[in-house]
């Protein structure tokens, strides 16, 4: 008896495991090519400003987006203090930051439209008229 | 002068007024000129020093930015006040100086050759190092710069610069430096210069960074104003930086070509850093500088307030100077683009211990 509880309560707990983690994806417009994850972090730190001799424009959700959080420390591997550090010293060289949307809705909007456009969002909010570059999950 | 000063802010103001009816102004990061390929930003220091017969007040810095980018091609401008404002009281003597020369720092334009390859032509920042790369002091970790990154390179380049990065996830990039005639504007250089050819690569993994840089500069003329070495480099043998020694040191360094190299790494967390760098100058014939080195940690409590260690040692041979040095520092950072820096110099050679307290801004 307490071996099945056992049992039941580990299967339980990881199930509840898997449902928790999240799924998001970077997505681009279809014309774009595939890109590393290096590429793609050098693309939204304005490293990179044009790839295969289309301008690419990266789009960031608002500051305090949690998608864009966990884009931040999981993609970029930036904390905030690091980002705001990085930014004002790619002001001092010349750069600025990606442009911001409101929502994901936009974002997928803008993608599809805009040659060069890469944005990230849930996996939920997905549909074939972009192109998935990339995939994660929550850690 | 103040009309200068006076007609700059009241440029920045304006246009800061109408920049906010449209997007916000985030401090630090600029803003735009209409719809123009044109940001505008700038920076200032304001420094105090004390040393045992010295006290010193000055405006170290202030700069106004200009950049922006149409298709494959950017450039940016950067003006500067070097030291607007000088009140020193030495040896119970108090002077006051006022440079009013409008120096460029920086104007060059790059054209993005594709996605791994960039080619530049203008006055740059010599990408060699870590600290030359963000010479301002709101940008840095501490008030004062490590003597390696004045001593053994030049800190700018006029010519071209061509660079490569793999962006792969383990980045790999190489920077080429070539100079092949005068400086936009040789006073504003540590070394007037009229050749430069110097490469650099770099490595960089996770939170890790190797770097290494070489070369080779011709020097027409040689200056050092810069106050963190004191002058020291005008003075030959006894120190006393009388004419005749000063006429002896510039016959050495002018007389034949500069080799420098310098091996850089630093490992950089959410929450500390540590860094090193270490470098050597010669001539054909001799050592102009044996070796330069420093070693630093940095401690982040938090958004707002770093603790920083550094030691440091070099051994000019024109000079005759070897020292060795530890450098205390504490900043706080109400947001990024302010800072307020205190820092306490404990040197090897008697009377230089320095209290360095500095507030600068980036807007």
């Amino acid at each position: 008896m307490t071996t099945n509880f056992i049992k039941f309560f580990l299967l339980c707990s990881v199930l509840c495991n898997f449902s928790y983690a999240d799924e998001y994806v970077i997505v681009a417009n279809k014309n774009m090519k595939e890109l590393s994850l290096g590429e793609i972090k050098a693309i939204f730190l304005k490293k990179i400003s044009f790839t295969n001799d289309i301008k690419v424009i990266p789009i960031n959700l608002s500051s305090r987006d949690a998608v864009r959080s966990k884009f931040e420390q999981q993609i970029l591997k930036m904390n905030l203090i690091k980002l705001k550090s990085y930014w004002t010293k790619q002001h001092y060289l010349g750069r600025r930051p990606p442009i911001t949307m409101k929502s994901q809705e936009a974002i997928k909007t803008f993608v599809k439209k805009v040659d060069g456009a890469i944005g990230y969002m849930n996996v939920n909010n997905v549909d074939d008229s972009v192109k998935i570059l990339y995939k994660w999950s929550d850690e | 002068m103040k009309k200068i000063i006076t007609l700059l802010l009241t440029l920045f103001i304006s246009l800061s007024a109408k920049e906010s009816e449209e997007t916000p102004y985030t401090l630090g990061e600029g803003l735009q000129v209409a719809s123009l390929p044109l940001y505008l930003g700038g920076y200032f220091s304001l420094d105090y020093k004390r040393k045992p017969n010295e006290e010193k007040y000055e405006i170290e810095d202030f700069a106004i930015l200009g950049y922006g980018s149409y298709e494959k091609i950017s450039y940016i401008t950067e003006l500067e006040f070097k030291k607007l404002y000088v009140n020193a009281n030495k040896n119970e003597e108090r002077s006051v100086e006022q440079d009013t020369a409008l120096h460029v720092e920086r104007l060059y334009s790059t054209y993005n050759v594709n996605e791994n390859y960039d080619l530049g032509v203008g006055k740059y920042n010599s990408p060699i190092g870590y600290w030359n790369l963000i010479p301002v002091n709101v940008l840095r970790d501490t008030s004062s710069i490590p003597i390696t990154s004045f001593i053994i390179f030049p800190q700018y380049t006029t010519g071209v610069n061509a660079s490569y990065n793999s962006y792969t996830d383990n980045d790999f990039r190489i920077d080429v430096m070539l100079q092949k005639n005068s400086d936009i504007d040789p006073k504003y250089n540590n070394y007037e210069i009229n050749e430069h050819y110097g490469i650099g690569f770099t490595y960089a993994k996770n939170n890790f960074s190797l770097k290494f840089n070489a070369g080779v500069f011709q020097i027409v003329d040689y200056y050092n104003e810069d106050d963190e070495f004191n002058g020291k480099e005008h003075d030959g043998g006894d120190g006393d930086g009388d004419e005749d020694d000063i006429d002896k040191d510039f016959e050495t360094l002018t007389s034949s070509k500069h080799y420098y190299a310098l091996l850089s790494a630093k490992y950089d967390s959410d929450s500390f850093q540590v860094m090193g760098e270490i470098g050597s100058q010669r001539s054909k014939d001799d050592f102009i500088t044996k070796y330069a080195g420093y070693v630093q940690s940095v401690y982040r409590f938090d958004e707002k307030h770093m603790a920083i260690l550094r030691a440091e040692s070099y051994d000019n041979q024109v000079s005759k100077i070897a020292e060795n040095m530890a450098i205390v520092g504490y900043t706080y950072r109400p947001i990024y683009p302010i800072a307020i820096k205190t820092e306490y110099q404990f040197h090897s050679i008697s009377n230089n211990d320095t209290l360095l307290l500095s507030f600068s801004m980036m807007f």
